[in-house]
């Protein structure tokens, strides 16, 4: 009997492994290129990392801040309101929450006695100068990718900016969770710590692209989906993932559930201003992402990304097909006032004004819902959150402005109103619940910081 | 310099790109009968037509406004829906403080406009965005219905 246990034993042991071994191979986020890659030493063509050409002999402060821009530190390094790069900023977690630390060059609670090499182990390794294991919250598993260059250049940036004191605020964690030393198995698994290899079976701008999405951008932080061990599985690279109680879309090349249907110049404009018409616009971690880095890119850069995007593998996913035409002009056609009197009361006091019972905006194209991926979401996710907390965003073109309805409207409310906005104008009306709202306020909430966040 | 066709005359403004038109109406061009309320398109008294159709001023940045033509509550008794309204809000004697009142009349119109026979349901999804702290809602209503009427 022993024997047989011990058998079942070792086959469910092989199995796992094998299972995990299939789930964690082909961990690197470029290699669905195939070919071949060189080190960047051996690398043939321009080069792909560092800064633009037209930044190329500027000082290595004014490199760093385009290169700070480009890798996105200040979304995450700033808390709601907060000092820039002071840190702050609460990730929510289904193990607890984690908070950003301080990077500005405060010697007490920053980053000021920071040595290169301590540095440079940080964005590569995740260990922090006192040799502490940091949670892959920080994207240390994308960082790796690279340069030493460019990461000094980023320090020396960080290095010119006034000293905050701002001490780290307490992670809350479950055990086994809060056990730092655990993350060392992880880091042997999940990080590479290599830098980024060019692939010379593409072109020198599909190589940019590919540095700047995973070097520096790490868009798959959000919108690659996680395994059990909550690292990228890239066997479903972009296919889009729930990360902060928002939806990040599948960003695939796939027609119907991703951006396969997208022109060119829709992914640029989208990317380098955070909208394009028909598509709506970025709003939540998007929209940080455009106003704290995207916007910043040059040109090239931002036409490198769109040639790497593009050559991502469609992944398939249950996003319907974006729905393009316009809802009926009067709220008795389209959805029937009975199936959700109350989401089509709400809609009728507090959105219609601004969203026209059409989708179709008077008022502005970032307004516009007819095409957007949020509201034919049946998830209704982004929808829900965007109600919640509104968009308040500084752009080239102004600022983009929708109040945060969360204080004044209950969840019931706020459920009713997506479930009615994305049966209205989306593919597939949602069935949010007013619990469900609850648990996506909590994914995204930031607490403030003269409030210290209990466990209870 | 902007060119806007505001109530049928065109007008030259130097002004920001960025600039709400509500602004632009009030404090550029004295046309104060468009009222500032909340600011961020919840309460309607900054009502205007643009292109026909009622837009929050207070959101609608003037470099957005295009060649589309705006109409304000000062210009709205020279079409004949507003006629009928205005003389129907009169005589229902709608108003009590007054301040949303211009709101809900470019609103009213814009229903008459689209829908000239509304029902309660139409009355209320057009109007639902338009507030009155002193409570006409039954009056306007009423006034709306009698407008129709006029027209019938």
């Amino acid at each position: 009997m022993k024997k047989i246990i011990g058998i079942v034993v070792a086959v469910v042991v092989v199995i796992a492994l094998g299972f995990a071994g299939w789930q964690f191979l082909d961990l690197d986020p470029t290699s669905f290129a195939g070919g071949s890659t060189v080190a960047l030493g051996d690398y043939k063509g321009a080069n792909v990392t560092g800064v633009p050409g037209e930044l190329a002999s500027a000082d290595i402060v004014k490199r760093g801040e385009y290169l700070i821009h480009a890798a996105d530190c200040q979304a995450c390094h700033t808390a709601p309101g907060g000092t820039p790069f002071a840190g702050g900023f609460a990730f929510n977690m289904p193990f607890g929450t984690i908070y950003s630390t301080n990077i500005t060059p405060d010697k007490d609670t920053g980053i000021g006695n920071y040595t290169d090499a301590q540095f440079l182990a940080v964005v590569h390794k995740g260990i922090r100068a006192d040799g502490e294991k940091l949670y892959p919250a920080m994207p240390y598993t994308s960082y790796t990718y690279m340069t030493d260059a460019d990461a000094l250049a980023i320090k020396a940036y960080l290095f010119t900016l006034p000293p905050a004191h701002a001490p780290a605020r307490q992670n809350q964690l479950s055990w086994p969770y809060n056990q730092r030393y655990l993350l060392a198995v992880w880091n042997a698994v999940f990080n590479s710590d290599e830098r980024f290899r060019p692939n010379t079976g593409r072109s020198e701008q599909w190589n940019r692209g590919a540095y700047l999405a995973e070097a520096m951008g790490h868009c798959g932080e959000c919108h690659t989906p996680r395994n059990l061990a909550y690292a990228l599985d890239n066997h479903q690279k972009f296919a889009g993932a729930v990360t902060a109680g928002w939806h990040a879309f599948n960003i695939s090349s796939d027609k119907d559930s991703g951006i396969g249907g997208w022109s060119d110049e829709d992914v640029y404009l989208y990317l380098s201003t955070g909208h394009a018409e028909g598509h709506g616009g970025a709003a939540g971690p998007m929209g940080e992402a455009t106003d704290n880095s995207l916007s910043y890119l040059l040109p090239d850069d931002v036409h490198a990304l769109v040639t790497y995007l593009r050559s991502v593998p469609a992944h398939a996913t249950d996003l319907p097909r974006t729905v393009t035409t316009p809802a009926p002009a009067s709220h008795k056609e389209g959805v029937p006032t009975v199936s959700n009197p109350r989401g089509e009361k709400i809609f009728a006091g507090a959105c219609a004004s601004c969203h026209d019972w059409t989708g179709v905006s008077p008022v502005t194209g970032y307004a516009t819902l007819t095409g957007v991926r949020a509201v034919n979401d049946p998830t209704a996710t982004n929808v829900a959150q965007t109600v919640v907390n509104g968009v308040d965003r500084t752009t080239a073109e102004g600022r983009i402005f929708m109040p945060a309805f969360g204080e004044g409207y209950s969840d019931d409310d706020i459920a009713a109103v997506a479930n009615y906005v994305t049966a209205r104008f989306g593919a597939k009306g949602a069935s949010l619940t007013g619990k469900d709202v609850a648990a996506l306020r909590k994914q995204a909430a930031q607490q403030p910081n003269h409030q210290e966040a209990s466990n209870d | 310099m902007l060119t806007l066709n505001i109530n049928g005359q065109s007008h030259q403004v130097d002004v920001p790109e960025d600039m709400p038109l509500l602004w632009v109406l009030r404090d550029h061009l004295n046309l104060v009968g468009t009222k500032y309320g909340c600011g961020v398109a919840q309460c309607g008294v900054c009502t205007v037509h643009v292109g026909g159709k009622p837009v929050r001023s207070c959101q609608l940045i003037v470099g957005d406004v295009g060649t589309r033509a705006v109409v304000t509550i000062e210009g709205i008794g020279n079409t004949p829906n507003g006629a009928k309204v205005q003389q129907a809000w009169m005589e229902a004697a709608v108003p009590q403080c007054g301040y949303c009142q211009a709101g809900q009349i470019m609103s009213a119109t814009a229903l008459l406009d689209s829908t000239p026979q509304p029902d309660d349901s139409d009355i209320d999804a057009a109007m639902a965005g338009n507030l009155c702290r002193c409570g006409t809602y039954i009056r306007i209503r009423q006034a709306i219905k009698n407008a129709a009427a006029k027209s019938a």
